[in-house]
């Protein structure tokens, strides 16, 4: 027995070594990690709708696409409000695509988002923009 | 002062661990970005990277229900592979008649593969009523006879006058292995657990043929179902490898000092 063993403790002996200590922040990781899950997976993608010049698009249609095993499928639409802005609120995918079109406007690119986890809530950092006449 | 610089050994042992560390590094680099591993010239740098294949892989299969087989047949295995592994070898440092003929058996049956008693495993699994449960995946993987010789090698460097003064106090073999013996050798055990759990965790032909249903499939099953489903592989396949490999590098990493003594212990005498 060295006198390093006599000195420390035997609790922290058992707890202060990298068996414990590496999985144990793993653990707290992971006991993180859904805790931020739980609480940002309400399924919510918004964002905006704004034409050529930029300015918003009341009554855009925005439709989303899931990813169902190797196609992506409709899965369900907004309409924009009187700012552009657009809410749809029952996503369950982590892979995800959006459109918007207007008639008479145009109609966006299929923008795809990929999210972190399923049903992530989002906020898309770039507006949909439609171009060209439908 | 050492004789010789050692510099130029360094140096080659660096350059070895550079090549030899590269093909995982390119594995992690392709589960980041999904690139065309035969693109040409390759990338050296990934491009973009992102974690969304992990998220893919994650959701594509029931990732954490054969993460979760995973473990527990691993555990099973090598808690298993302690304790028996741990007696066959203190049975070994013994005196007895038949010791050569044991050994030579042990020896002769390490050559004979797995593939070649897969069939009597598996009727033996099934009359035992394990089919398609933790046990039955970990029951061949109980005890290895490898690991069996890695403890009769650290039990063979214990004192025999160690042993003889436990036996005159009054100790019992059972004691005398798990009160004087099992302290003595946690490199033997550092490599049973390390090598019981990789082989465990990597094993794909025995989770393959004793699994009836999905709920009990391990990783590499889940690999294997994996390319099934999928046709653009890349990124997803090797994200997979990367979260397959993690637990075995980790548990290594964590214990490579005590492995490393494990296997060189009983290598010098003296």
């Amino acid at each position: 027995m060295s006198d390093q063993d006599g000195v420390t403790p035997l609790w922290r002996k058992i707890i202060v070594n990298r068996f414990v200590l590496v999985p144990a922040t793993i653990a707290v990781a992971i006991v993180l990690w859904n805790l931020y899950v739980s609480t940002h997976d309400h399924g919510v993608v918004a964002g905006r709708v704004v034409d050529a010049d930029g300015r918003p698009v009341a009554g855009a249609t925005v439709v989303l696409w899931v990813l169902n095993f190797t196609t992506y499928v409709e899965k369900t639409r907004a309409t924009t409000d009187s700012a552009g802005r657009f809410v749809i609120t029952d996503n369950d995918s982590h892979n995800i695509r959006l459109a918007a079109e207007k008639p008479g406007i145009g109609r966006s690119a299929r923008v795809p988002v990929r999210l972190y986890f399923r049903a992530q809530d989002v906020e898309l950092r770039e507006a949909l923009m439609l171009s060209g006449a439908s | 002062m050492h004789r010789y610089p050692r510099w130029p050994i360094h140096l080659a042992l660096i350059g070895v661990s550079f090549v030899m560390l590269i093909p995982f590094y390119w594995v992690l680099k392709t589960s980041v970005t999904g690139e065309n591993i035969f693109a040409y010239p390759p990338s050296i740098l990934p491009k973009a990277p992102h974690p969304f294949y992990y998220v893919d892989v994650w959701y594509y299969i029931p990732f954490a229900r054969y993460f979760l087989n995973s473990v527990v047949v691993s555990a099973l295995a090598v808690v298993a592979n302690v304790i028996f592994n741990a007696m066959a070898g203190y049975s070994l440092t013994r005196d007895f008649r038949a010791k050569p003929f044991v050994l030579l058996l042990f020896l002769s049956c390490m050559m004979v593969p797995f593939q070649a008693t897969i069939i009597p495993a598996y009727l033996i699994t099934g009359k035992l009523g394990l089919l398609d449960s933790y046990w039955g995946l970990a029951l061949p993987q109980c005890s290895t006879i490898v690991c069996i010789f890695v403890f009769k090698a650290s039990f063979d460097a214990v004192p025999r006058s160690l042993i003889d003064a436990a036996r005159i106090d009054g100790l019992s073999e059972w004691r005398i292995i798990w009160k004087i013996m099992m302290p003595l050798a946690k490199g033997a055990i550092a490599t049973n657990v390390i090598l019981g759990f990789i082989w465990s965790w990597n094993n794909f032909l025995w989770p393959l043929i004793v699994t009836r249903s999905a709920e009990m499939q391990t990783l590499p099953l889940g690999l294997a179902r994996f390319l099934s489903y999928q046709e653009d592989t890349t990124g997803a396949l090797y994200a997979f490898c990367i979260m397959v490999l993690a637990p075995g590098i980790l548990l290594f990493l964590l214990a490579q000092k005590e492995f490393i003594r494990g296997l060189t212990s009983g290598a010098t005498k003296g």
